[in-house]
């Protein structure tokens, strides 16, 4: 193991609320890329020409997940900077 | 019969105690074994706190793995009791398959033959109550702690403390009754001896509701030359027998899962003990081989007792483990599953309060339950079909072909589908949380009850907004019939998205996909509120039908949001990081009527500019 990680480690063992940030930052990472997923499906879907109705609720879902993503991204941003770890986690792209 | 039994019990004991103070000392060890085997039994359950049902769950894939988490788990804990109940209550929920729970038995089978190995090697020879006292000590200071934990491991020193005083205590009575007295005498040879001693086993271990307290008795008894090694064995056949009839009682209160479980455990038993009974000549052949093998000494019965144990418990194994697959198909095609009526619970036995992670999962399943009910009431409210809804066809034809509203007492479905099993929720989840249980299952079980509650208003304002659709819906007047034709089309589609996003996996993203729905209702409402207003300055509606159609509205809108929110809870996984990641990322009210408001038709901009 690197001494970086080790050290990481050994930080996270002295804080007990590193490590609950480092698990919601991983789970909101995981989730971010379904949702990423979610949003070229979406998009896919909007481009095979859908009839108006439908394409109205294509275009309603794209919003919510677009707008959960920025939230998300914020969120792991917010943690970064607590952490005080500059690069030490990469922020996902939008 | 019970009373009538347990009465008999206390007269022979009554009567034993007065004729011999060393049968006192026999049973004191007993009971003291016994009350070791609950206090291990508790500590491993406050102990584990999650853990356990964490493993089984990952464990179980596959049929060889199952039969390791039975053998290890059995092993570790020393109880097959404590593994086969929280395998019944597994299996119920219906969080393992029944293969797996198959092979979790088989496996506890034989993880319950090291008992005899360390009674038989460890438990007679070492002087072990010495080592109880300090255990008892220390496990009462940590029982009196209020940490989980800390209690847990109290339980553990206590249940060990009294297993080694109750064994003490069997020796020393057996020692003392050699002196005066010789049950030998009374040994049976041949088949009969062999079919005589193994009922009496069966017995003993129905009577004390433990296998591992009969073989600590017959292993005394063994050392103390107070039964023969013949007799001996067959006792432990009969021990075998007799913990799968202990099961047995147990899986007839559980549903039908448990029940197959059960049958399974009693016919696997049965079939060991045929097994072993037949060839039980060349079993005392092969032990007395593997013991020259493994250096056990020639008049070293004990041992020999316990390779006996083990290598039968084996054999039993070793013939039914390919055969898993075709005793499972055949268990669902026998034991049959009566749905009960859909106001009567489901799912929430007695077997699902056995951990915290069964109880959770057996009243979500409830809720669900009550959520379908509400489901095909609300699509009757709405005068639709349930088919119509849960099909592809389209909802507005669906509901702009429809000629009369359907009649529906509401109230009379309430009482029977709704308030019945929502009550039985609530009474369920007071049961579980009167148990210690950690915050986040007590977390769960609150947004479950909150849920439950959810849905109940659903159903109260379909009733409120059932009233006036029977006398508006098909009104002659055609926008009080459109908007009521755009209420019902809000309302099923709702029905139809979520019950599509109820057949995924739950999960975060599934449930973060109800904020569309948030979205989506949220506009409904605006369009709504816009086409009221437009009707009555246009005079096409007089103001008390006005009135109503607000009233309607905002009726909907409460159905909407209840179910959305009763939704929520049951689309989210159960693991605490998924819930964080959802409650992170998913919209707040502001958000929603933002994006609402921001995703509005042109059309509708324009006259909310005009009407400014």
């Amino acid at each position: 193991m690197k001494t970086k990680k080790l050290l990481a480690k050994l930080a996270d063992f002295m804080h007990k609320d590193r490590v609950a940030q480092r698990e919601e930052l991983e789970r909101i990472r995981e989730v971010l890329k379904k949702l990423k997923k979610k949003e070229q499906q979406l998009r896919e879907k909007l481009e095979a020409d859908p009839d108006e109705e439908e394409r109205r609720e294509l275009m309603g879902k794209l919003d919510v997940v677009h707008a959960q993503r920025i939230k998300g991204v914020e969120r792991v941003k917010e943690i970064r900077d607590s952490r005080r770890e500059p690069n030490a986690d990469k922020v996902p792209e939008i | 019969m019970q009373r009538i039994l347990l009465t008999a019990v206390f007269l022979v004991l009554g009567y034993g105690f007065w004729v011999s103070p060393d049968l006192k000392e026999i049973a004191a060890g007993v009971a003291l074994f016994l009350f070791g085997m609950i206090s291990l039994e508790t500590g491993f359950k406050a102990f584990t706190g999650g853990a356990l049902e964490t493993v089984l769950r990952r464990s179980t894939d596959r049929l060889w793995k199952s039969i390791g988490f039975g053998i290890a788990s059995t092993t570790l804990m020393q109880s097959s009791t404590l593994v086969s109940l929280v395998t019944i209550s597994f299996v119920s929920a219906e969080m393992i398959s029944l293969a797996a729970g198959i092979g979790i038995i088989m496996g506890a089978n034989l993880g319950t033959t090291t008992g005899a190995w360390l009674i038989a090697g460890l438990g007679l020879r070492v002087d072990i109550a010495a080592y109880a006292m300090p255990m008892l000590v220390f496990g009462v200071i940590l029982l009196l702690n209020r940490s989980r934990l800390l209690k847990g491991i109290g339980y553990l020193l206590l249940g060990i403390g009294f297993l080694f005083l109750g064994i003490h205590y069997m020796k020393e009575g057996f020692d003392a009754l050699q002196d005066g007295f010789d049950l030998a005498a009374f040994a049976v040879p041949g088949l009969a001896g062999l079919l005589l001693f193994t009922a009496i086993g069966m017995a003993v271990t129905v009577i004390m509701q433990s296998s591992h307290a009969t073989l600590l008795v017959i292993i005394t008894a063994l050392a103390a030359g107070q039964v023969t090694y013949d007799n001996a064995l067959a006792l432990a056949i009969g021990a075998n027998l007799g913990s799968a009839f202990t099961t047995a009682l147990g899986g007839l209160t559980a549903n039908v899962g448990g029940k197959r479980l059960a049958v399974a455990h009693v016919l696997f038993n049965v079939m060991t003990a045929a097994v072993a009974i037949a060839l039980i000549d060349q079993m005392a052949w092969a032990v007395d081989l593997i013991s020259g093998w493994i250096g056990i000494a020639e008049d070293d019965f004990l041992l020999k007792l316990a390779l006996f144990h083990t290598l039968f418990n084996l054999l039993g194994v070793l013939l039914l483990t390919p055969f898993v697959r075709q005793l499972e198909r055949l268990l669902i095609r026998y034991v049959h599953y009566v749905p009960p009526p859909a106001e009567q619970p489901r799912f929430l036995f007695p077997e699902s309060l056995n951990t915290p992670a069964t109880a959770v999962t057996a009243v979500r399943n409830e809720v669900a339950h009550l959520y379908d009910n509400a489901h095909a009431l609300i699509a009757h409210g709405m005068s639709l079909r349930r088919r119509v809804i849960d099909s592809d066809a389209s909802l507005s034809e669906a509901v702009r072909h429809t000629r009369r509203i359907m009649p529906l007492d509401v109230d009379d479905i309430y009482e029977k589908k709704i308030k019945s099993l929502h009550s039985a929720i609530v009474a369920f989840i007071g049961e579980v949380q009167g148990r210690e249980i950690a915050e986040h299952w007590t977390e769960r079980l609150y947004d479950l009850q909150q849920a439950s509650r959810a849905i109940v208003e659903a159903v109260k304002a379909t009733k409120h907004l059932h009233k006036n659709l029977s006398r508006y819906g098909v009104s002659p007047n055609p926008p009080v019939r459109e908007h009521y034709d755009g209420i019902r089309v809000q309302i099923a589609k709702l029905l139809r998205e979520i019950g599509q996003l109820r057949t995924e996996e739950p999960g975060a993203v599934t449930s973060l996909s109800l904020d569309s729905l948030r979205v989506g209702l949220e506009k409904s409402s605006l369009e709504h509120m816009h086409s009221i207003n437009r009707m009555i300055r246009d005079r096409q509606i007089p103001p008390h039908i006005a009135t109503s159609l607000m009233n309607d509205d905002a009726y909907a809108y409460e159905i909407g949001e209840k179910l959305i929110a009763a939704s929520r809870t049951l689309l989210v996984s159960d693991e605490p990081g998924d819930r964080i990641a959802e409650e992170t990322l998913a919209l707040d009210d502001r958000d929603i009527e933002r994006i609402a408001h921001e995703s509005k038709p042109a059309e509708q901009a324009a006259a909310g500019e005009t009407s400014r």
